[in-house]
Order: C-alpha cells, then sequence, then structure tokens
C-alpha cells in the first residue's frame, strides 16, 4: 500500500522555516550542553564532598570513619531517591527508553516533571556511589529540554522529534567531549532514520555542546590514550573473537539489569526503600572492592595498564560490576547502564589481553587494544548503537589503530547480540513494555496506537429479540450493511450482515429471530487492541467494521475498517514525510 | 592634617627601624639555590634596610618546626618552603597568616593580586617561584640515545645504570605511575586508590641500586662524580652546574613536576615585621627577575616573568632554562600541593614502610652519597606487592 504525497515545497518559506529549526536545535544545544555541564559537575562535586572519589577518600582526615561513610551514603542517597520516585506517576526514573519510546511513536511531548526529578535523582544517585551510568540520565535530560522547546513554540510532532534528537545530540557531545558521536547517537538511537531536514539541527546542536565543552568550560577528555604502538595482524582475529566473547558478556550484563528489576518487584519490601537497601548492600560490598562504587573512572583507567590487576581480580571485579549495577538499577537506583557497560567491557577487554599475554607470551605493548576492544563489544550491543561506539572510541583517544581495532571487534559483537537478546537493552525494555521496534518504526507506530482513537457509536445496533424483516428494514435504510445485537444492559452478542439476513430470510421463509442469522466469523476487538493488531485482523475478515468489546462483554462501539485504513495510510505519509523530506 | 602625618612617620620610623640589633633569620635551602638568593635578595635588602641577613639551611620537612612551635623557641624569622609544606603547616597553626595587602604591586602599578600566577596568595605563605623536580643524566652514560621519556628512568635495559632519588614520596610516586601510562590528568585521582599506589611502588621496585638523596646538592653531586647516570633534582642546581660548572650533564623536561616556592614566616617568629618588610621586598617584581636571572626558576608574577634576560655572569638566556618556558613544559605535572597537603603524612608512611622493605633486602646505598654498593643487576629486587590501607 503506497500513496504519495504533495511534493516537498520549495522556494524561500520553506528554507527560512528550515533555517529557524537549525537555530532552534543550535539554541537547545546550548541549553542541554549548560545541563549537562552542570550535571557532570554536581556529580563531581558530590563525590568529593560524599567522600566517594578516590581522592577525597584519601584526603580526608579521619580515615577510620570512612568504613560508616562508605555503607550510610549510598544508603542515605537510595533514600531520598527511592522517596523522590514516589512522587512520579509511573514510580520509576525516566531514562533514554522513554525518550526514544516517544520519539518512535511520535508520541513527543516529554513530560517536564519527569524529566526533572530523573535528573535530579539520577544526580543523587551518581553523587552517592550508586553503580549506575551518567550518560543515560544525560541523554534523557538533552531530550527532556529538547521536547520543552519545542512545546515552547507550539511546533508539530515532528519537530518535536528533531528537538528531542537535538537536546540529545548536544548532551552526549558536551559530556564525551565528542560531536560526531552526539550526532551519530541521535541518529543511530533515537530517531533511527538519517533525514537531511533532522541532521542539520542535530549538527548544530552537538556543535554547540562541542564548543561549551571545550570553550566555556574547559573540559579535558574523557579518556587519554598515549601513542600506542600498532598491533600485529593475527591479533585483529583475536580482536574479532573478543567482539563474539563481549556480545556473551553483554546479553547476560543486560539480562542481570532486568531480572534483578523482576526480582525486586516481588521483594517485600516498599519500592520506596529498595535503593536504600541497594546502596547499603553496595556500601559493604564497597568496603571489600571499592572498584565498584560510582561510575569507577579509575578502574576504567587501570584496566588499560597491563599489570594493574592480576586476572583472578579482573574476574572478581568484573563480577561484582555486574551484580552492583544490576543491583542498583534493578532496586530503583536512577542512573544509566552504559558508564557501567564501559566498566564490565575494559576489564572484560584487559582480561582477555592478560589472558593472550600469558598464553602466548607475548609483549604487553598492545594491551589497551584489548580493553578497548572488550569495551566496545559490550558498549555497543547494550546500547544497540556501533557506530556510536566506534566513534566514541575515535574521538575520546584520537586513535586510528585503536578505532580500526575496535571495528574489528564489534563487526562480531553487534549481530551476535542482536541476534541472541535485541537491538539494545532500551528496546528489550520497551518490548517488555508492549512497544515491539524489531519490525521497525511503522509498525512500532501502528503498535502504539489504540483502536478506541478511532472509535465511533454510529453504527446499526439491533436488540436481540428484533425479527429479520425489522432488522432489514432498519440497516437498509441507515444505509449499511450491518448491524450489532446489542441486549437491554448494553452487551454485545454478534454481528449481523445485511446479505446473511437476506439470505435466511430467502432459504426459509418463516420467521426467525437475528439472532439466529449471526456471523460466527467476526472478531472483535478490545478498547486496548492496537491499531496493529486490527490491521492484522483485516487480513483475514472482509466486512464494514469491527465492534470493540471489553472484558465484561460491554459493547463500545465499532470501527471502520476504512477508518483503520485511512489511519495506516496517514501514519505512513506522516512517517515519510519526517524521515525523507528536506525541508 | 599635616602634623600628623608627620607623627605617623616617626612611629613607622621608630617601629619599622633599621636599627634591628639582632640579624633577621632566614631559614633557606643551601647551595646555588642560596648563593643566587644572596645575590638577588638577601644583600639588597640588608643594603636597603640596613638589616643582617643570617643564613639557616634545611632540605625540606616540618618536624624541626613544630618541636620549635612547641617549644616556643623559633630560631627563623622567615621560611623558604614549599607550598605543600606551606599548607599543612598553615593548617597545624605553625605559620603566622599574611596579611593581603603584603606583596607590592608591580612597577606598572598592577595590583599584586592581578599580577601574581593564580593560586599564589595563600592563607599563610606566598608563592615567589616556580621550580621543578626534572631528571637529568649524564651525557656521556648512553652512547647513541639519550633519554626522551620519564619511562626512561625506569628502563634500565636500554638506559643502564645507577639512579639517584630523592628520599620523598612526592614525585617517585608520580614518576612512576607516569610510565605505567597513567596521563598526568588522572595522576593524583589514581594515586588516591590502594591499586594507584601498589602500581607506583611496583614500579620503583624494578629499578635496582637506587641512591636515595635529601639535600637538593647531592643528585648534582652523585652525577658529577659518575655514581649514578640518572638522578631526580631541581633544575635550578642541574642548571648551576651544567652551565657555570661545565659538568656533562643534560636535563630531561619530560615529566617535570612543578611546584610553588613560597615565604612563610613561622608562629613565634622574633621578628615579624621585619620578616613582612623582605618578603615584600624580596617579591618585588624587580627582585624576582634578578633571581631569575641567576638561578632559572619561573618567577611567580607576570611582570617578572617578561624582564627575565641573560646570566650576569655566563651570559646565557635564562628564559630557556626556567620550567615554564613552552618548550620545557609539554608535559609538565603540576604538583598538587592540596592532595599533599592532606596526605603527607600517610604518605610518607607508606613510603617509608615501601623503603623499609626494600632496604631490608638490602638493594639501595644509604641516604648520603656514597659509593655504589651493588652494581646495575646485580640484585633482582623482589616485586612483592604491599597492601595500603
Amino acid at each position: 500500500m503506497e500513496i504519495h504525497g504533495p511534493p516537498t515545497p520549495r522556494g524561500l518559506v520553506p528554507v527560512l522555516r528550515f533555517l529557524g529549526l537549525v537555530v532552534l536545535g543550535a539554541t537547545v544545544g546550548g541549553v542541554a550542553a549548560l545541563f549537562a555541564a552542570g550535571f557532570v559537575r554536581g556529580v563531581l562535586w558530590l563525590n568529593e564532598i560524599l567522600l566517594i572519589s578516590p581522592r577525597s577518600r584519601m584526603m580526608f582526615a579521619w580515615p577510620e570513619w570512612l568504613t560508616l561513610t562508605t555503607v550510610a551514603v549510598p544508603a542515605l542517597g537510595g533514600l531520598i531517591v527511592g522517596h523522590l520516585h514516589q512522587t512520579l506517576p509511573e514510580r520509576r526514573p525516566h531514562t533514554p527508553t522513554d525518550a526514544i519510546a516517544a520519539v518512535q511513536t511520535r508520541r513527543g511531548r516529554l513530560p517536564v516533571k519527569a524529566g526533572a526529578v530523573s535528573a535530579l535523582t539520577a544526580m543523587l544517585s551518581l553523587g552517592a556511589g550508586a553503580s549506575v551510568g551518567q550518560y543515560g540520565p544525560l541523554v534523557h535530560l538533552g531530550a527532556s529540554l529538547g521536547s520543552f522547546g519545542a512545546r515552547l513554540l507550539h511546533l508539530s510532532r515532528s519537530d518535536d522529534n528533531i528537538t528531542i534528537a537535538c537536546g540529545v545530540a548536544a548532551a552526549i557531545a558536551t559530556a564525551f567531549n565528542a560531536p560526531l558521536a552526539g550526532i551519530v547517537f541521535a541518529h543511530e538511537v533515537v530517531l533511527r532514520h538519517y533525514a537531511l531536514r533532522a541532521f542539520a539541527p542535530i549538527a548544530a546542536a552537538a556543535l554547540v555542546g562541542h564548543v561549551i565543552a571545550t570553550q566555556a568550560l574547559a573540559q579535558g577528555a574523557l579518556f587519554h590514550v598515549a601513542e600506542t604502538v600498532i598491533p600485529q595482524a593475527w591479533e585483529f582475529a583475536l580482536f574479532v573473537a573478543i567482539g563474539g566473547l563481549g556480545a556473551l558478556l553483554a546479553g547476560g550484563y543486560m539480562h542481570a539489569i532486568l531480572g534483578l528489576s523482576r526480582v525486586a518487584q516481588r521483594l517485600p519490601l516498599r519500592p520506596a526503600l529498595q535503593p536504600a537497601l541497594a546502596g547499603a548492600l553496595l556500601g559493604v560490598a564497597a568496603l571489600w572492592v571499592p572498584d565498584i562504587l560510582g561510575m569507577g573512572q579509575e578502574t576504567l583507567r587501570f584496566a588499560t595498564i597491563a599489570g594493574a590487576f592480576g586476572s583472578g581480580e579482573l574476574l572478581l571485579v568484573l563480577g561484582l560490576k555486574v551484580a552492583a549495577t544490576a543491583l542498583c538499577l534493578g532496586m530503583g537506583f536512577s542512573g544509566g547502564v552504559f558508564s557501567p557497560a564501559l566498566v564490565v567491557g575494559m576489564l572484560f577487554g584487559a582480561l582477555c589481553g592478560t589472558l593472550v599475554a600469558s598464553l602466548t607470551g607475548a609483549s604487553q605493548d598492545t594491551f589497551v587494544f584489548y580493553a578497548v576492544c572488550g569495551m566496545v563489544a559490550v558498549t555497543a550491543p547494550v546500547i544497540g548503537a556501533p557506530l556510536t561506539s566506534l566513534l566514541i572510541v575515535f574521538e575520546l583517544t584520537g586513535n586510528y589503530a585503536l578505532t580500526t581495532a575496535a571495528l574489528a571487534s564489534v563487526t562480531l559483537a553487534s549481530p551476535i547480540a542482536a541476534q541472541l537478546f535485541g537491538r539494545s537493552l532500551f528496546d528489550i525494555q520497551l518490548l517488555e513494555r508492549g512497544l515491539d521496534l524489531s519490525s521497525g518504526r511503522g509498525q512500532a507506530l501502528l503498535m502504539d496506537t489504540r483502536v478506541t482513537d478511532y472509535l465511533t457509536k454510529e453504527c446499526v445496533t439491533l436488540s436481540l429479540e428484533a425479527s429479520l424483516d425489522e432488522a432489514i428494514v432498519d440497516i437498509a435504510r441507515q444505509h449499511h450493511a450491518e448491524a450489532y445485537l446489542v441486549d437491554a444492559r448494553g452487551h454485545f452478542h454478534g454481528c449481523v450482515t445485511l446479505a446473511g439476513l437476506e439470505a435466511t430470510r430467502q432459504e426459509t421463509g418463516k420467521p426467525r429471530r437475528v439472532r439466529q442469522c449471526l456471523d460466527e466469523r467476526r472478531p472483535t476487538l478490545r478498547p486496548d487492541s492496537t491499531l496493529w493488531a486490527a490491521m492484522a485482523l483485516l487480513e483475514e475478515v472482509t466486512g464494514e467494521a469491527l465492534a470493540v468489546v471489553d472484558d465484561t462483554g460491554l459493547f463500545h462501539g465499532v470501527v471502520y475498517e476504512v477508518t483503520i485504513a485511512h489511519a495506516y495510510l496517514h501514519q505512513s505519509e506522516a512517517l515519510r514525510r519526517e524521515e525523507h523530506d528536506h525541508g | 592634617m599635616g602634623r600628623l602625618a608627620v607623627a605617623l612617620l616617626l612611629t613607622m620610623i621608630a617601629w619599622g627601624s633599621p636599627a634591628l640589633a639582632e640579624p633577621l633569620r632566614v631559614l633557606s635551602w643551601g647551595g646555588a639555590y642560596e648563593r643566587a638568593q644572596r645575590e638577588a635578595l638577601f644583600t639588597p635588602f640588608t643594603v636597603q634596610s640596613g638589616i643582617e641577613i643570617e643564613v639557616a639551611r634545611y632540605a625540606g620537612g616540618l618536624d624541626a618546626l613544630r618541636r620549635a612551635v612547641a617549644a616556643n623557641e623559633v630560631p627563623w624569622d622567615v621560611i623558604d618552603m614549599t607550598r605543600s609544606e606551606a599548607m599543612a603547616a598553615c593548617d597545624e597553626g605553625l605559620l603566622q597568616p599574611l596579611p593581603p595587602s603584603l606583596a607590592a604591586p608591580a612597577p606598572d602599578s598592577t595590583p599584586a593580586d592581578r599580577d601574581f600566577i593564580s593560586g599564589a596568595m595563600g592563607t599563610c605563605a606566598l608563592t615567589h617561584t616556580l621550580f621543578a623536580t626534572v631528571v637529568a643524566y649524564r651525557a656521556d652514560a648512553f652512547p647513541g640515545r639519550r633519554p626522551a621519556r620519564i619511562a626512561d628512568l625506569f628502563d634500565q635495559q636500554r638506559f643502564p645504570g645507577p639512579r639517584a632519588l630523592q628520599r620523598t614520596p612526592a614525585v617517585n610516586l608520580e614518576w612512576a605511575l607516569l610510565a605505567s601510562g597513567v596521563p598526568r590528568e588522572e595522576l593524583y585521582r589514581l594515586l588516591s586508590t590502594p591499586r594507584g599506589l601498589r602500581l607506583a611502588f611496583q614500579r620503583l621496585d624494578k629499578l635496582d641500586t637506587i641512591h636515595w638523596w635529601e639535600e637538593g646538592e647531592a643528585p648534582v653531586e652523585l652525577l658529577t662524580t659518575g655514581q649514578v647516570v640518572m638522578a631526580s633534582g631541581y633544575n635550578g642546581r642541574f642548571f648551576e652546574a651544567m652551565v657555570q660548572r661545565g659538568v656533562p650533564i643534560e636535563i630531561l623536561w619530560d615529566g617535570q613536576i612543578q611546584e610553588h616556592e613560597t615565604w612563610v614566616i613561622p608562629r613565634h617568629a622574633r621578628h615579624p615585621q621585619a620578616a613582612r618588610d623582605f618578603i615584600r621586598f624580596a617579591t618585588s617584581t624587580e627582585r624576582l627577575a634578578a633571581l631569575a636571572g641567576r638561578i632559572p626558576y619561573g618567577p611567580a608574577r607576570a611582570s617578572a616573568a617578561v624582564q627575565v634576560g641573560r646570566h650576569p655572569e655566563s651570559g646565557v638566556d635564562m628564559r630557556l632554562h626556567i620550567p615554564t618556558h613552552p618548550l620545557n613544559d609539554k608535559r609538565a605535572i603540576i604538583k598538587d600541593e592540596d592532595w599533599y597537603a592532606r596526605t603527607l603524612t600517610r604518605m610518607n608512611d607508606y613510603f617509608a614502610a615501601w623503603l623499609e622493605a626494600r632496604e631490608a633486602r638490602g638493594d639501595d646505598t644509604p641516604t648520603a652519597p656514597g659509593p655504589s654498593t651493588a652494581a646495575p643487576g646485580e640484585s633482582e629486587p623482589d616485586t612483592q606487592p604491599q597492601r595500603f590501607p
């Protein structure tokens, strides 16, 4: 089913409109970048005063109190975070998953309150040392700001999607100081199309974010790698293999997070108190292995240095980091999945590097390559963004040899993980919430639209006692071909067609009731049925409309097949315009 | 009005009178540094004020000051102190707070707080110069190659021979981590973790035969006499040996660690007013430029940095030898003095414990410069990891 809308308009007005969108993108980018920089600073400040960062712990004058603060700070942080989340309608923090869902289903309009509360709780979670990431909250914060801007200016849903992507791109560009990765992430993960109309504003936003990160805030690169040697040819085969194994680890990491949140739902402890418990457990574990506290910047660095960890230590820290992240996210801390995945992947790569060195006896000059390959192999499947992961490596290290090694690793990691687990953790979470993005956006849109949006009561309803003749006259007089049998209490009993009634009358000649000639094969819809389900039913049913009946049998009305088809065409046209128009 | 001015003037003359019966007692670092200070600061101060200056020498550290303050018998009026020790001493109440108006404005009347580099004016300390701890090596020790990176200090295969290092945790720990591939921006964050400390000590442990020095002149001596082939030390002392005495050594600027050197007034100093007068004099633009012309330490004020010229005797262009010159500070580390001020005691304990374990194995020579006891490569140090709380 393909239709052609009006051709893209050309001329001065559309050009000005487009330029306006680019300026808006840059503005959103600037605001999002400032917020992102403030967020990052806020977390660092909290880590200092709350004795989470190693530097503040080492400089603390009374080391004997550190045992107490290590347990108390995450626990109290969890207590505050848990109670703040109770003020949100869903009683959970919003994440990039919500932004992706809003864009993919063209709902747009991210709620301001949820955005603000989630950002605040994420800052508190990270500040109190929870083992969560900061990029997820930054992405959602940027998306919320972008959506807020579009709402202020009363822009369309398509433009709302673009400003959301602008906010996302700027947040990434600022936090990583990596504008290209920001642009690609917004397209690859959030928009999932590459329309020029979206590209230009997003590029402007990322550029502004980058300028603010480097110039105004003088923020250095996140991850420095000194010049490295070039790996041997045979090592590339190992990098590919690391990718394959990393995909399995990524799957384990994602399922640990999902599994723990399912366990948490059955826990006999109020959701508001769950993060406090997770924080206390984390603190106790951190007394033993401090590497699992917080985002793990120091652990990330040590993982690139040969000899900083023994193999056994690597395995221990890796396992505990996965467990700590699953615990914190599953039990209601607010935060992202990316930074812990960086640490887990880096440790995994370091483990591979250590094993290779001990098996082959080779020098450890290329150790950092193994670490980076492991990092990409785990992070790319988790966020479903192979290109972004590569660009992050490239922009953060400025090292082309490292980027090509990462490319070898991601070649196998992304497809394996996508086949076994799903495109990303975000998509798996959305699938659990009933939104399937695996078959593209067209299907997702239809799945997100309820048939009740197209419900009408403009139809012929008949009582159970109506005679054939009455029914035929009734239907014909209202220029319909079908009628629905509804009893005095409003319960639905079935559907009759004019043709069926006429045939019955011709056959027998003797008076019968309409309820004796129901169309048995006609399915019904439920009020929560999606347009996608209705489309699927249309393939096997011919008729005028489908009745909408709830669980108690109550008749709500009908949805005409023509309406369903029109809705589908309308959605397709909107998508086509959003994804393929120039301006 | 006029009478008031006369009265004020009389009071000032009476109070700050040059007729100080006792000399002003300055504690400084001795050696070439003291010689330069004498020429550029002490003698001109005596000429201007009539106050004699008596110089005592030390090698850093706060123990003597702690004892003196506790006994209320402080034998110094002004101390030339590294900023990290000054911060720690200030926190412990061993120093007098300095008035904010202490430093003189620049000749073009730029206020001092805009002329000095940021962080120069502390509660108890006023930074006068930036000095660097660098590695110097004997130019004739490695035919055909020369050290280019700080990692070469730890590479005794490519650059064989004994090393001399300062008997402190500072600088050594930074270099050890830098040599392990840690970027300079992350040094102190990583040194704050047990893992980082362990890594640093492991790296230091791989060096066999370390001559530990405490006096600033010792590494110059060790290099001059050929007892070691590489040594850490203050860039000014190496300069003096290299340029003025023609000792065949060269400086490796990679990984240089820059530090603020300050003037402080100890608590219970007998002549605090004369001490303040001296500090104001010694940190004036003219005097700082004169000092940097004699020993290549970077002046702490912009107006002085642009006045640095050639060495009065040798005619060497001093700007190329000061640590803050762009050619020299590409990979410079700014010592995190705040970090050291808070962790110094603990770091010293860790370092002492490590050193004790190492000395028990007999890997090193004793502190003072002396004959080498072990040939390079003779003993393979045990690289047992250490545990730190």
